[in-house]
């Protein structure tokens, strides 16, 4: 699905010529981000999707100038391969469970999951951030069995919360940032304090960009007061922590 | 002279470049890696799941959409009634819809909270998320091809034969079975190829109404969707063998459109006039 935005981006990147002096940066980002980060610049042209599926794009070839993913290995792999520069990191979010609107299953946390075989259980594929949290957080818990019990597995963390917030499923595993974005959609239940992953949020620009400067001062802009604001104002937390 | 000449020129490039455009792509799926090297991804599970799952969800929604289309499209083809335009354009509408449209439509249709929704949970049918999710959604996108081919197929079949026929005796379901489904079955096998290339084909339907879970609802499309993030290779070999089915139904296709029925009731029906 976001790929045909993106689509619409690159032919949106051909047809219309640059602003004087400032480019219009293509930004790939963690589907998570989707919602603060054009508050923080409705000027950049964004790809919102699974970060790891924009790393393939980025290994691909495909025209971004910079890369904010929901973990910190995807960005530095790149980095190793030489195809961005160096990441760093600019913010943090935590893995919270959801359930249906009103919770009508009376489920209580991650250790309600195990009892009701009933229960329609969707996550994020192995590989995606979202979802390796989920089976870090998981296996922590001693309820690895759930992971092949989810119904589907799905490419970013904004099909999980669909799913659920749709009523298609009765359980998903999401950042707590994007189950704000839903308000009273989905009840929301928080990771015990032991099992909780550690979240940082890290981004780079892209070494093939044609506005290379441009792109390393955008990565930096996420570190400041602005866009830090913006960030906190959405859930997002200080990242590094843990 | 040189002014034809120049414009000849430029049909030409034009025409290259068009071909171009659209073989490249489909040669670069072959090119990018060896024929071994693809072959070895084909034997990875993902894949073999997802060929499992395409082959049984697509094959399934053609039963239905055979069962269920092949009376409905005799009916539109053979009565004439007040706001028949109407029906047939509404049947062919999910062909033009984008699939994305045509999951929220299911969604909101079958999904829990859908206009079914209630209906089906008394029934303790839950659809999301399913296999049978898959199999909606493929018949939804894939249906109107066969519908509108087989109503062409059997709006061509001539009303003085089906006459004939009662007249000598054949009761309607014997006039149908003997007479007009003989007649008409090239362009219903026509039809069906579209079909069931356009259902290995769904995916934004798909993800949207049955979710993806390699082995239940991961077919080939949303596999190779996937994998493009963890192994480029893999949906290389997953795309090359989409592209050898769909050629394969392409080509049954023009030949069973070629190939004429050898026991035609009459020579006239297929006669340059008609």
């Amino acid at each position: 699905m976001r790929r045909l935005v993106l689509l619409a981006a690159l032919l949106g990147a051909l047809a219309s010529p640059t602003l004087a002096g400032t480019p219009r940066l293509t930004v790939f980002a963690a589907a998570s981000l989707t919602d603060v980060f054009p508050q923080i610049d409705s000027h950049a042209r964004y790809s919102f999707a699974g970060s790891n599926a924009l790393a393939a794009q980025i290994r691909q070839g495909l025209p971004a100038d910079d890369f904010a993913s929901a973990n910190v290995t995807l960005p530095d792999q790149l980095y190793e391969a030489g195809l961005v520069e160096k990441p760093i990191l600019f913010t943090a979010n935590t893995l919270v469970m959801i359930a249906r609107k009103g919770n009508p299953d009376h489920l209580h946390g991650i250790y309600s999951l195990g009892g009701n075989s009933d229960l329609k259980i969707v996550m994020a594929a192995k590989g995606v951030p979202v979802g390796d949290y989920t089976r870090t957080v998981l296996a922590k818990a001693n309820l690895s069995g759930l992971v092949g019990r989810a119904v589907s597995q799905e490419t970013d963390v904004r099909e999980v919360l669909a799913k659920v917030a749709l009523g298609e499923a009765d359980v998903g595993f999401v950042y707590a940032t994007d189950a704000n974005t839903v308000p009273g959609q989905v009840a929301v239940f928080a990771i015990p304090r032991q099992y909780e992953p550690k979240v940082n949020y890290a981004a780079a620009a892209v070494t093939s960009s044609p506005h290379l400067a441009a792109a390393e001062a955008w990565v930096k802009r996420l570190q400041g007061k602005t866009a830090q604001a913006k960030l906190r104002a959405a859930g997002f937390l200080v990242p590094g922590r843990g | 002279m040189m002014r034809r000449l120049a414009g000849g020129t430029l049909v030409f490039a034009a025409a290259f470049v068009a071909l171009a455009f659209l073989v490249l792509p489909v040669l670069a799926i072959f090119a990018r890696v060896s024929p071994g090297r693809l072959a070895a991804q084909l034997s990875k599970p993902i894949v073999t799941d997802a060929l499992r799952i395409s082959l049984e969800t697509t094959g399934i929604a053609q039963v239905l959409i055979l069962l269920l289309g092949t009376p409905a499209a005799y009916l539109l083809a053979s009565r004439r009634f007040r706001g028949r335009g109407v029906v047939v354009t509404l049947v062919e509408l999910p062909l033009v819809l984008p699939p994305a449209v045509a999951g929220i439509g299911l969604i909101a249709a079958f999904g829990r909270f859908g206009l079914l929704g209630g209906t089906l949970s008394a029934l303790g049918i839950r659809l999301g998320l399913t296999q049978a999710a898959v199999v909606l959604a493929v018949a939804f996108v894939a249906s109107p091809l066969y519908l509108r081919q087989a109503i062409t197929a059997f709006e061509a079949v001539d009303p003085d034969v089906v006459a004939a026929a009662r007249t000598l005796g054949a009761g309607p379901g014997r006039t149908f079975f003997r007479v007009v489904l003989p007649l008409a079955r090239n362009g219903l096998a026509a039809g069906e190829a579209l079909a069931f290339a356009r259902g290995l084909g769904e995916f934004g339907a798909t993800i949207m109404f049955a979710g993806s879970l390699q082995g239940v609802t991961q077919t080939l499309p949303l596999a190779i969707y996937q994998e493009f993030a963890v192994n480029f290779d893999a949906t290389l070999a997953m795309s090359a063998l989409l592209v050898l089915v769909s050629a394969a139904l392409l080509v049954a296709l023009k030949v069973t459109l070629q190939w004429q029925p050898s026991q035609r009731t009459s020579r006239f029906l297929f006669a340059p006039s008609s």
